[in-house]
């Protein structure tokens, strides 16, 4: 039901988008475009998650975003971060467990978890180094810190994009490496040695590949698809492999709208069946059916960035 | 029944509609009177054919947009093309006035429907056009300025006058 009516405003936003329009392209993967100097866009993101393989899962995160074209090659921009989320017997044994993004809050196992909060504030640098008209491949390097109450991230990527058939057909690639840390309660279950048994600062590392194709089918108007392939790991070392925790793969389309001054980006992506559970054992495996249940991930992704240009 | 977060999802607010409206710079007719002013020009559209296509893109390394070519002859032999190149989300049409040996004399935008790149209607910049002839090199970056922060539409131009060049030299130069 809710997420119909989210779907519903979904529909409303972009068939009422009027005949204006321009990046991002994608929902998920970055390109290379950055505003030129001088120029200030605002945009709006949400992204619904939906559905585990059991259990009620709902979680709508939300960006606000103010970007400035520094240099005609050095994009800046701010961003608050919400979130709101609703689960309940969400994990294979059937408790009830909070996504990654509330994972500071305690949640009554057998009971609904039901909270909105303001996540963090972001910071973002893109560089861009080549331009994919003027050099064949286009490269940029991005580089955002967040803080929040409870949380602090730093992500970095690598942007890579190839241009096809007059611009109109896009092609471009991601490699991202964040780090996360969460102020965590302490777990009075836990054993009384360990550290989680009090509150600390949980670490984790994301390592993120992806990959999407867009073509300018008409004026204004591309279609194309994401495929996006996410791992972690526990702790800040990503070439350790005894800390490797979660795999999963996430694939789906993404259509764009672009006009003079206003563009509306919608991504639906589905978590594939190659998910990998590193960390617990067959028995408390997160995966069914290939799908994973842990807590930074679902069966379903739908996202929405609608942006104006000054 | 949960309640739904209405005031984390301003979405309905950025939905509202904004006007469409593209910004036509000069009329097809105010450019003919700007680039052959007291002279009369013939309508003389064309159909490409394959193998012209094929020809124009040899030579230009350009592929026509459209087969059907708008070009009008002047009474002193010059010729008049509209044409349109791909833009960051529309086309951008635009003018070049050829002489009687096929040698750029102007290139005008007509209509550009972008929100940056608006720079390639400055006649500092379309100026580097005057003077090219069919068959000479004409890259963004080496033979025309780059606009900086408006690099696509600079090059999507500079790639049309070139493939317009090359297709006076396989068609219109012929009669």
């Amino acid at each position: 039901m809710r997420a119909a009516f989210f779907l519903t405003m979904i529909g409303i936003c972009l068939a009422s988008a009027p005949a204006r329009a321009d990046e991002p392209l994608f929902g998920y993967i970055y390109t290379t475009d950055t505003l030129p100097k001088g120029k200030t866009e605002v945009e709006q993101w949400a992204t619904l998650r939906e559905g585990r393989s059991q259990g009620d899962f709902h979680l709508l995160q939300t960006r606000t975003e103010i970007s400035h074209g520094v240099t005609d090659n050095f994009q800046l921009s701010g961003y608050v971060n919400a979130a709101w989320a609703d689960a309940k017997g969400n994990t294979p044994s059937g408790e009830t467990a909070p996504p990654e993004v509330f994972a500071d809050f305690a949640a009554d196992p057998n009971g609904r978890f039901r909270k909105t909060r303001f996540e963090s504030v972001s910071l973002e640098g893109l560089y861009r180094i080549s331009s994919p008209y003027t050099s064949g491949v286009g490269v940029a390097l991005y580089l955002e810190p967040s803080i929040g109450p409870r949380t602090r991230e730093l992500e970095a990527r690598l942007i890579v994009q190839k241009n096809f058939l007059d611009d109109r057909l896009v092609f471009a690639a991601n490699a991202t490496l964040g780090y996360e840390w969460r102020k965590l309660q302490g777990d009075p279950g836990a054993d009384p040695a360990s550290v989680d048994y009090v509150t600390h600062w949980d670490k984790e590392t994301d390592v993120n590949f992806g990959l999407a194709g867009s073509y300018r089918f008409t004026s204004n108007w591309s279609l194309g698809a994401e495929l996006q392939n996410e791992r972690e790991w526990a702790g800040l070392d990503p070439f350790k492999a005894s800390n490797r925790t979660n795999l999963a793969w996430y694939a789906g389309p993404t259509i764009h709208y672009g006009g003079r001054h206003m563009f509306a980006t919608f991504t639906t992506l589905f978590q594939l069946p190659w998910a990998q559970d590193y960390a617990n054992p067959a028995a408390d495996n997160f995966i069914v059916n290939g799908i994973t249940n842990a807590d930074d991930f679902e069966k379903y992704r739908f996202r929405l960035k609608i942006g104006y240009y000054f | 029944m949960t309640r739904i977060p209405y005031r984390i999802l301003p979405l309905a607010a950025l939905a509202l509609p904004f006007p469409a409206h593209a910004t036509v710079y000069m009329t097809v007719e105010q450019a003919q009177a700007q680039m052959f002013p007291h002279q009369a020009l013939t309508q003389s559209f064309r159909d490409l054919t394959p193998d012209q296509v094929s020809a124009i893109r040899k030579a230009s390394g350009e592929s026509p947009l459209s087969k059907k070519l708008k070009a009008w002859r002047a009474a002193d032999g010059g010729w008049f093309i509209v044409d349109e190149v791909v833009g960051k989300h529309e086309f951008i049409t635009y003018a070049v006035s050829l002489d009687a040996a096929g040698v750029v004399r102007d290139v005008e935008i007509l209509d550009y429907r972008e929100a940056y790149g608006g720079e390639v209607r400055d006649p500092r910049w379309r100026r580097q056009f005057i003077g090219k002839r069919p068959g000479q090199s004409l890259k963004l970056g080496a033979d025309i300025k780059n606009i900086s922060g408006a690099t696509l539409s600079s090059k999507h131009v500079t790639d049309g006058v070139r493939r317009l060049l090359a297709t006076y030299a396989t068609v219109l130069a012929h009669g």
